[in-house]
């Protein structure tokens, strides 16, 4: 096969992208709504104990087995993915606050200060965002963890945000505005109407992404969630003694989690092995 | 060309700049409260200028020997794993970029890069400990004799993650640069002229690819470093990634200073140096 078909094969693919982000968009729903009525849908609440036998297989009585703890998996998986989302959500906001509105401001600003922030935002990207929310929970607290991932993940989303609005700014519409009399301010509320609104989604899913494998990967660290409330990365570390033994503790939290991000690329139309 | 490589090194050296000043307002935390920020930073600085990162909090030598020692394991593992994801992220790259059919493995490629690197790294552990070559009584160990089960275990694992980490970048760079060669006129132009598919792939198309390659470097390379965190955490690996991690832990902001320095500065030299060399060849690419 020749490699110019990849042009055809490449037109056949993008040109199917509704489909592909409904899939994403229908899969994060299924997860709200699940997480929403986590309660009544798990059975049990987060963290009791002898449920049933300790590091029982999935069976019939419990689907995803049970823990050294003699907890249900199936529900703790669905609390821990409670969780996640929880802090996930805070963390995208923060990143879509901080990272993609700022950005789209900082633009606006004269010339040399927004350049100066962009070129700040390009210094954090240097750094791994995992390392970043790190740093900061090491700062701060364990507690604010959710507040660190999305701090961690914003330079990216500031750098995104400010390159796309410095597009903008210098097309041939922003010069006939200029030219018009149409003030910054003006031209600063278009950008935040039109364009933040038409690549909401797109950013808020990639920032969710972002921060869902984040804030996962720092709970693993034992950065991240504290117990009783784990998140689905604590869930998968305390079980790394006996995951070789014991393999429904990790293979059920971890294909929760890599649903759940699958879902965010989806939506945010990431191509494949593109890092959010 | 030269111009290009000025403006880099200026670039590289007002960002350098910057990180290091960041990295030394992180080491200021471990000065006393009572000496104050803005002072303990200025020191901090200043020493960082003058090679001086201070002393760690936990072995009491200096920040920078103890990060040293780590770093280069690190960049071993990171490099092994770069060797990995070039393999593994070209083959993958150029399979998709080239095949219609293959295109449908796509959606394998999206499932895989959902998967964090620490599941990935837990799922290669299970793998390891219920495959054959670990017991010795499969066929493969029956064929290649007994197996360094502790070489793979210590080494291959941690490559293998972190390779697979890259190897999403790697693919992803190959194929965004062969998409935009694939739609060139002169592709048209050169099969008119006589020349074979496969002679245009060859002798225009494969440069190309190479420069998107070299120019996505600073990508694949923030990925491998990311990866490296993980890969040394859970197979035990003595990086810098670890250090870092115990490191914020025991608040030796020293120590988390220099490891962050390092990381920066590995970062921003792989994307300038794969920058230039990218524009270096798709120049000479051109001028043939």
């Amino acid at each position: 096969m020749s490699v110019s078909d990849a042009s055809l094969s490449r037109t056949r693919v993008v040109a199917t992208p509704s489909l592909v982000r409904g899939f994403g968009m229908s899969g994060l729903a299924f997860i709200a709504v699940v997480v929403g009525f986590g309660d009544v849908v798990a059975g049990t609440s987060a963290g009791l104990t002898g449920i049933g036998p300790p590091l029982s297989r999935p069976s019939a009585a419990f689907p995803f087995g049970t823990d050294l703890l003699g907890r249900d998996m199936a529900s703790e998986t669905l609390h821990g993915l409670a969780v996640t989302v929880d802090g996930a959500s805070v963390a995208m906001l923060i990143v879509l606050l901080v990272g993609a509105l700022a950005g789209y401001a900082a633009a606006q600003l004269p010339h040399r200060l927004g350049g100066a922030l962009r070129a700040l935002a390009r210094v954090f990207c240097l750094v791994p965002p995992l390392f970043l929310a790190i740093l900061l929970i090491g700062m701060s607290d364990r507690g604010w963890v959710a507040v660190a991932a999305g701090l961690a993940a914003s330079p990216a989303a500031f750098a995104r945000a400010f390159d796309r609005a410095t597009m903008i700014a210098r097309s041939a519409h922003a010069d006939y505005a200029a030219l018009t009399g149409i003030p910054a301010s003006a031209l600063l509320r278009r950008d935040l109407v039109y364009e933040f609104r038409a690549g909401f989604l797109t950013t808020a899913s990639r920032a969710l992404a972002a921060v869902t494998i984040t804030l996962s990967t720092a709970s693993f660290f034992g950065f991240g969630a504290t117990p009783p409330h784990r998140d689905l990365g604590l869930i998968i570390a305390s079980a790394r003694e006996i995951f070789l033994d014991a393999w429904w503790t990790v293979l059920f939290p971890g294909l929760a989690l890599a649903f759940l991000v699958l879902c965010a690329r989806l939506t945010a139309g990431l191509e494949e092995g593109e890092r959010p | 060309m030269w111009r290009i490589a000025l403006w880099r090194a200026l670039n590289l050296f007002l960002v350098m700049v910057s990180a290091t000043a960041l990295c030394a307002a992180v080491a200021a935390l471990s000065a006393p409260a009572a000496t104050g920020f803005l002072r303990a930073w200025s020191a901090r600085l200043w020493g960082f200028t003058h090679g001086d990162f201070g002393s760690s909090l936990v072995t009491g030598g200096p920040a920078l020997t103890a990060a040293l020692k780590s770093l280069v394991a690190t960049l071993a593992l990171a490099g092994s794993g770069a060797v990995v994801a070039l393999v593994l992220g070209g083959i993958a790259g150029l399979l998709f970029a080239g095949g219609r059919g293959l295109r449908g493995a796509a959606i394998l490629v999206q499932c895989l890069a959902a998967v964090p690197v620490f599941c990935a790294g837990l799922a290669f552990l299970w793998l390891w400990a219920h495959g054959p070559l670990r017991d010795g009584a499969g066929l493969w160990a029956t064929r290649l004799g007994p197996f360094p089960a502790a070489f793979i275990e210590q080494s291959a694992l941690p490559v293998l993650t972190v390779g697979m980490a890259g190897a999403g970048a790697v693919q992803l760079a190959l194929r965004r640069s062969a998409s935009g060669a694939l739609g060139q006129p002169w592709r048209k132009g050169l099969r008119l002229l006589g020349l074979t598919q496969g002679e245009i792939d060859r002798h225009y198309l494969a440069p190309e690819l190479l420069a998107g390659l070299l120019s996505g470097f600073g990508e694949v390379a923030l990925a491998l470093l990311s990866a490296t965190a993980v890969a040394e955490s859970l197979f035990g690996w003595p990086g810098a990634a670890v250090l870092f991690l115990k490191s914020v832990a025991l608040h030796d902001w020293n120590v988390v200073a220099v490891v962050l320095l390092a990381f920066a500065a590995m970062a921003l030299a792989a994307e300038t140096l794969g920058t230039i060399a990218g524009r270096g060849l798709f120049m000479a690419w051109e001028r043939t």
